[in-house]
């Protein structure tokens, strides 16, 4: 759609000025990619350093040699592996509460609107709520019921910094099943849990797996509640990890050693599920 | 006859079932995360310690009294706003960029935003230690870049001002990646068409950013502002980690006072008071969100 009949050198400097926007364009997204994956970079570079480079000036970009003593070293002499069993324990049996009971409620509250815009406020004020104000009561209803420093006092607790958002990520995909297929099977003579059971259902799995690995890497990555809940007796990653931190002396090594293991099931959600990444972050505002 | 109570009962079974299907999570939901609440509003009217064992005493709004005529609130609250004030601009702007610039798609555009969101789910507290590495007066390598440029090196967490800016270098690498891919997801929605008849007009790609682009991105700058309000108020752990609220007071965030009022002064009233105030801000927020963003795309 050109309104004029252009000149052979105009169309060239129209060319030169497409390619010099283009290399504009790609140095532009090259400085940012640099300046926000340093820190990242920094951090796993530095899990294979050994300890005198990090007290050196000018500092360390690359090591001399990689070494996993760091590795070693965080699980030998630092609580590494109790910090991820234990995290593995409290994230799984937390996905497991959460997802067995907000699923019902998150395709009562899709598919028949059970409660409608009231019940629908009321789960987004708990998602906004900042887990740190629910600290204290629960902190003495523990006291009370004796259960500070158990695996319970964890999971049971994720649920309220956990269930608000995966009944509503659930809410949404449960949404998005058309009703038509549950009135089909209805007709057919299903009773309607044999129509939730076989039809939605199956259709929803994808959805629910998503919302799992999301409330799974949230307890992972928890860390108020277990530094307020427990002890000694179970001690989660994020627990080790500050524990690093400290003593007279930082031990950077083994911290950034254990870190980079920490940050990987975040990775891998990053990476593998950008779209549902976005969908969730939003809470399920943007479908990605 | 028969086939209106036959529709009648359809509508009463359906009933039933949203009912029973609904009623385990909200069960869950009632003792696990409502209780707790409304154990704390109680809270919130008692002179109540865990430091000394003394019978709690009914205050009325005493509580609330003293939290709102203390500076050490007041100043927490001005240290959450000013990361609100000052970060989620620059992020926009950040994010907007970021978002132009990979606008359209090329080969590898994908997994640059990919590897370009890794900041927004690592784990809170990694996020501490690693700026807390790369601010490290001596060692760091913040220092020592800025060094090549001349910059003297700095005491980015020993005072105030630098401290706050810290903060906010964390939150805005943190959250402008999420900025980006949420505006990313906008310009994606806006039809082809519109910058075509754009272009035929021969507006220039500025005008039409401003007059085009911008406009139809309302509604994910909304969206933005909001989410990132709600996790401002939310941030504990990277903060925690990186400054404590140090030095001294003058980077104590709101989730970051109630947390040193319960756990280290033991003051259960005053908490109790703080995390009623916090949560009611929260329930305003979830009434915007509900009528700016959620009603907005049902329609």
């Amino acid at each position: 759609m050109t309104k004029e009949i252009l000149t052979q050198e105009e169309i060239v400097r129209k060319k030169r000025i497409k390619t010099i926007m283009s290399i504009v364009r790609f140095a532009l997204i090259a400085i940012f990619l640099l300046a926000f994956m340093f820190p990242v970079y920094w951090l796993a570079i530095g899990a294979f350093k050994v300890e005198g480079e990090f007290y050196n000036y000018p500092p360390v970009f690359w090591p001399n040699h990689f070494s996993f003593e760091n590795f070693e070293r965080a699980f030998t002499m630092f609580n590494g592996t109790k910090g991820l069993l234990d995290s593995f324990i409290v994230a799984t049996a937390n996905t497991a509460i959460v997802i067995g009971l907000g699923v019902l409620l998150a395709f009562s509250m899709g598919r028949f609107k059970t409660g409608g815009d009231d019940l629908s406020f009321f789960v987004i004020s708990l998602l906004f709520a900042p887990p740190v104000v629910a600290a204290i009561p629960l902190f003495i209803i523990f006291r009370v019921l004796n259960m500070l420093d158990t695996y319970r006092v964890l999971y049971l607790s994720y649920v309220l910094i956990n269930m608000p958002f995966g009944v509503w990520i659930m809410k949404g995909f449960f949404e998005d099943i058309p009703a038509g297929i549950e009135r089909a099977a209805l007709l057919d003579g299903y009773s309607r849990w044999q129509a939730f059971r076989k039809y939605v259902l199956p259709l929803a799995v994808p959805g629910i797996a998503v919302t799992a690995l999301f409330v799974f890497i949230f307890s992972w990555n928890e860390f108020l509640f277990s530094l307020i809940f427990t002890r000694s007796s179970v001690e989660t990653l994020t627990i080790t990890l500050s524990g690093m931190i400290g003593g007279h002396q930082i031990h950077w090594g083994e911290l950034s050693a254990l870190s980079l293991i920490a940050i990987t099931p975040g990775i891998i959600l990053t990476l593998f599920f950008q779209k549902y990444l976005v969908r969730g972050l939003t809470f399920g505002a943007v479908k990605g | 006859m028969s086939d209106l109570q036959g529709k009648l009962t359809i509508a009463q079974s359906e009933r039933r079932f949203a009912l029973v299907t609904a009623l385990p999570g909200l069960i869950a939901l009632i003792v696990l995360v409502v209780g707790p609440l409304v154990y704390m509003f109680f809270n919130s009217f008692f002179v109540k310690t865990l430091a000394a064992p003394i019978p709690p005493r009914f205050t009325w709004f005493g509580n609330y009294g003293k939290v709102f005529t203390d500076t050490r609130f007041w100043n927490a609250f001005k240290n959450t706003m000013i990361i609100m004030v000052v970060g989620i601009p620059l992020q926009s702007l950040l994010g907007l960029s970021m978002a132009l610039l990979l606008s359209k798609p090329f080969r590898g555009s994908r997994i640059i935003v990919a590897f370009f969101l890794i900041p927004v789910m690592i784990t809170p507290i990694v996020s501490g230690f690693q700026w807390k590495i790369i601010l490290d007066q001596r060692f760091g390598p913040m220092n020592y870049i800025l060094g090549m440029v001349g910059v003297d090196p700095k005491a980015w967490l020993a005072e105030p001002f630098l401290a706050m800016v810290s903060i906010l270098m964390m939150d805005t690498w943190q959250w402008t990646p999420f900025v980006t891919v949420v505006l990313l997801a906008g310009l994606a929605a806006i039809p082809k068409q519109v910058y075509e008849a754009s272009s035929v007009d021969g507006s220039s790609t500025w005008e039409t950013l401003w007059r085009v682009t911008m406009p139809l991105l309302k509604p994910m700058f909304t969206l933005v502002v909001l989410l990132r309000i709600i996790f401002i108020f939310k941030i504990f752990d990277p903060v925690y980690i990186l400054t404590g609220g140090g030095p001294g007071i003058s980077t104590e965030t709101l989730s970051l006072l109630t947390y040193i009022t319960g756990f280290k002064n033991f003051n259960v009233g005053i908490t109790s008071t703080l995390a009623v105030v916090q949560l009611l801000i929260m329930v305003l927020i979830a009434k915007l969100f509900m009528n700016l963003v959620m009603k907005k795309r049902e329609r």
